[in-house]
């Protein structure tokens, strides 16, 4: 928001902006935050789509090849689209490069694998991708995000570090309230439908009792809903929790054999009409938590 | 521990500071209460801030354990950033390495394929009846170093009943290390030509098990000939790409090629955007022009063409995710056409035609849908059709005659993707190749991969 309303009025006077190419809307979200209306953001995915599996499609091309920075989640996330793109793009934003920021390098990871093989389903042998759903490491990422605007466009690097520490004022204050608002969740109980918020379910100290996928990326199969259900009888499960694009199948069955609920947590900014920016997100995210405990 | 610290530290000091503690009266107690009540109040949400802070900087610690403060690093951060903590493994210079498995089961009902009124190669022939394992592919890939990468696609086949290797890519590429300009890559080596859509993919990404009658006709499958291909992304804000290529003439349709000069060469321009959120399209045009030198071999080494060939293509592809998330459902629609123009001699040893001169153009296209309906499982159709050339006296009665047929085929599939990694496909196809001939066909083709597999194009 506060970006869009500096666009409008800043744009007469503003040289060439920056063009930040983001592989995923919360890192476009947090390019701006920093960035302001020095950079240009573009997302090449949206919250309803599965950012494991979108093709590089021709508009992408032309994107990242004009881009000046990229910031994606990295660990494999990309990695059925993003190697294709950067054969078309600069040497700028090559791995490696100071315009190429995989952000999973600079936050602890979850669930690193300790085994392998491709028959334990959709493996990310560096750990789990999906990190921006912990707000603490979006302070991580956020700081090395300004690192490399500041190296890439250094005429502005006080604008950025001005608008940063802005930024990591407002966002350790909020953290602050969504650890306290959050407290009751600690221990809830969840069921989830892939790894997809395992950082979310850390940071509020939810408990994670099953996942509907029986292997991570691999649908869910009717035995293994079968034994999920009959170990959830003796806990107190309160929701299944996913992302909006992850889909439904198995869901209801669940549901309509127990009173859990069926939650959709908005995953990443627009997720939802109410996560308009990082910080209506984790807002959004946890009055959902809540309302489901 | 924190807190409790603090608690004391404030009562020490409350009780240092008030004196005489003895002669307070409880109005001066409860006054005392509330401010320490305040005091507490005001830094608990210190506290929580900075125990979150305290976390924050832990987490931090771990993840750059070399960092210094975030000023310092503005100011002597290095250029490539090195906090990569990615374990060294020994093998980690080993190029990739991946293989795809295909195999399938195929049932013909006639006993005749040939399509009329063509001069078709090996690998544009109808396929063999039965089980059978096709292409093996085995690839490597990796970069050279800064400025180069490598690529080699061998593929294991079984021809006239011996294991063979048919090296279908050996090639370098720039990369953009090398200082070309921006969206600039040149490769050299053998590699499959950036003309049409379906020519520079692997077959094992079709939606189809086998390709359709255009490119069997005139391009034998694909066109993967030795030369060097140069191609720019335009600085355009929508995608804009050219490029062309020199090759060695050696791969169907020329042959032959005795190495002196350039016997062929391509062109193409690229566009292609989006259409709202859900809806992306490309469309494209190409050339491959060139000539056969010593005599291009086809239908079993019956038919021999000596002159130039010059085929423009034409291809369009457009993709729809109607809910917005293309993992769960995806309309995707493609066709081709392709026009070929011969000058040269043809000459065909069951007719006895020597050397007769053909100065004619023949027509094909194919257009498909594919539809993803669930996570796992999709369905398509395509149609393709060809329109031979008329042929001269001398060639009347050869296998290029095709007495004004025009041979279509209709095709059918399903098809059910487990992972990224493996598929199996049912396809059926009602080919009508020449005429008063109708071929009905049941194809059951698995495609699995293992080790390292490449992204798919658009």
């Amino acid at each position: 928001m506060m970006s869009a309303a500096f666009l409008c009025c800043a744009s007469s006077n503003a040289m060439a902006a920056l063009e930040v190419f983001a592989c995923e809307p919360e890192w476009a979200s947090l390019a701006s935050e920093i960035g302001g209306d020095k950079v240009k953001t573009f997302s090449a995915t949206h919250a309803r789509q599965d950012p494991h599996f979108i093709k590089a499609r021709p508009s992408l091309i032309s994107k990242v090849r004009r881009a000046d920075l990229i910031v994606c989640s990295g660990a494999d996330l990309e990695i059925g689209w993003l190697p294709l793109l950067l054969e078309r793009a600069g040497a700028d934003v090559q791995r490696g490069a100071v315009g190429n920021l995989m952000a999973y390098q600079y936050v602890p990871l979850l669930d690193i694998p300790t085994m392998i093989d491709r028959s334990l389903g959709d493996i990310h042998p560096d750990g789990n991708p999906h990190i921006h759903l912990d707000p603490r490491n979006l302070l991580l990422v956020g700081k090395e995000l300004l690192n490399r605007l500041v190296l890439i466009d250094e005429g502005n690097s006080d604008f950025y570090k001005l608008r940063f520490a802005q930024f990591e004022t407002k966002l350790n204050t909020a953290i602050a309230r969504w650890l306290e608002e959050g407290k009751q969740l600690k221990g809830m109980q969840v069921m989830t439908k892939h790894k997809s918020l395992s950082y979310l379910i850390k940071f509020f100290g939810l408990e994670e009792v099953a996942s509907l996928e029986p292997r991570p990326g691999l649908p869910p199969t009717s035995s293994h809903l079968a034994k999920v259900l009959e170990s959830v009888g003796s806990r107190n499960v309160r929701a299944i929790i996913r992302a909006p694009y992850e889909s439904d199948r198995g869901i209801d069955w669940i549901t309509s054999k127990t009173k859990i609920k069926n939650v959709i947590i908005p995953y990443t900014v627009d997720g939802d009409d109410n996560s308009g920016d990082l910080f209506a997100l984790f807002d959004r995210s946890l009055a959902i938590l809540k309302s489901a405990l | 521990m924190l807190r409790i610290k603090f608690a004391a530290l404030t009562c020490l000091l409350v009780i240092l500071g008030s004196s005489p503690l003895w002669a307070a009266s409880d109005q001066e107690v409860e006054l005392l209460r509330a401010e320490i009540a305040a005091m507490k109040a005001a830094h608990e949400e210190r506290i929580l801030l900075l125990e979150a802070k305290l976390e924050e900087v832990a987490v931090a610690k771990v993840a750059a354990k070399s960092e210094a403060s975030s000023d310092e690093i503005i100011a002597v951060a290095p250029i490539r950033p090195a906090t990569n903590r990615r374990q060294i493994k020994k093998n980690l210079f080993n190029p990739s390495i991946g293989l795809i498995f295909n195999g399938q089961y195929t049932q013909h009902e006639t006993a005749e394929g040939e399509i009329a009124g063509f001069a078709v190669g090996h690998e544009g022939e109808r396929g063999g009846e039965g089980f059978a394992i096709d292409h093996t592919e085995l690839t490597f890939s990796s970069s050279i170093d800064d400025k180069f990468f490598g690529s080699l696609t061998a593929a294991i086949v079984k021809h006239e009943g011996k294991t063979e290797i048919e090296l279908e890519e050996a090639f370098i590429q720039t990369m953009p290390g090398l200082g070309l300009p921006t969206g600039a890559s040149i490769k050299a080596g053998r590699f499959l030509a950036t003309i049409g859509y379906l020519n520079e993919h692997h077959t094992h990404t079709d939606d189809f098990t086998d390709r359709p009658l255009p490119y069997r006709v005139f391009l034998d499958g694909g066109y993967n000939d030795d030369g060097l291909q140069a191609t720019y992304v335009l600085p355009t804000d929508f995608y804009a790409e050219i490029g062309g290529g020199l090759f060695r003439g050696d791969d169907y349709p020329f042959g032959g090629s005795d190495g002196e000069g350039i016997d062929a060469w391509t062109a193409y321009a690229r566009t292609g955007g989006d259409i709202g959120e859900n809806q992306s399209w490309r469309l494209g045009g190409s050339v491959l022009s060139g000539k056969s030198t010593t005599g291009r071999e086809s239908n079993h080494e019956l038919v021999s063409y000596v002159g130039d060939t010059d085929l423009y293509i034409a291809d369009a592809r457009y993709t729809w995710a109607p809910t917005g998330n293309a993992t769960n459902q995806e309309f995707a629609l493609q066709g081709e056409f392709f026009w070929k123009e011969e000058d040269g001699f043809y000459s065909d040893a069951e007719s006895g035609a020597d050397s007769v001169l053909m100065d004619d153009s023949s027509e094909g296209w194919y257009t498909q849908a594919t539809y993803k309906f669930a996570r796992n499982w999709r369905f398509g159709a395509r149609y393709s059709q060809l329109n031979a050339a008329d042929v001269p006296t001398g060639l009347i009665g050869s296998h290029l005659d095709g007495e004004g047929y025009n041979p279509k085929a209709y095709t059918a599939m399903f098809d059910w993707t487990n992972s990224e990694f493996s598929r199996v496909r049912l396809q059926y196809n009602r080919e009508e190749l020449a005429s008063g001939q109708g071929d009905d066909q049941i194809m059951l083709q698995y495609i699995m991969s293992i080790g390292a597999h490449a992204a798919h194009k658009y």
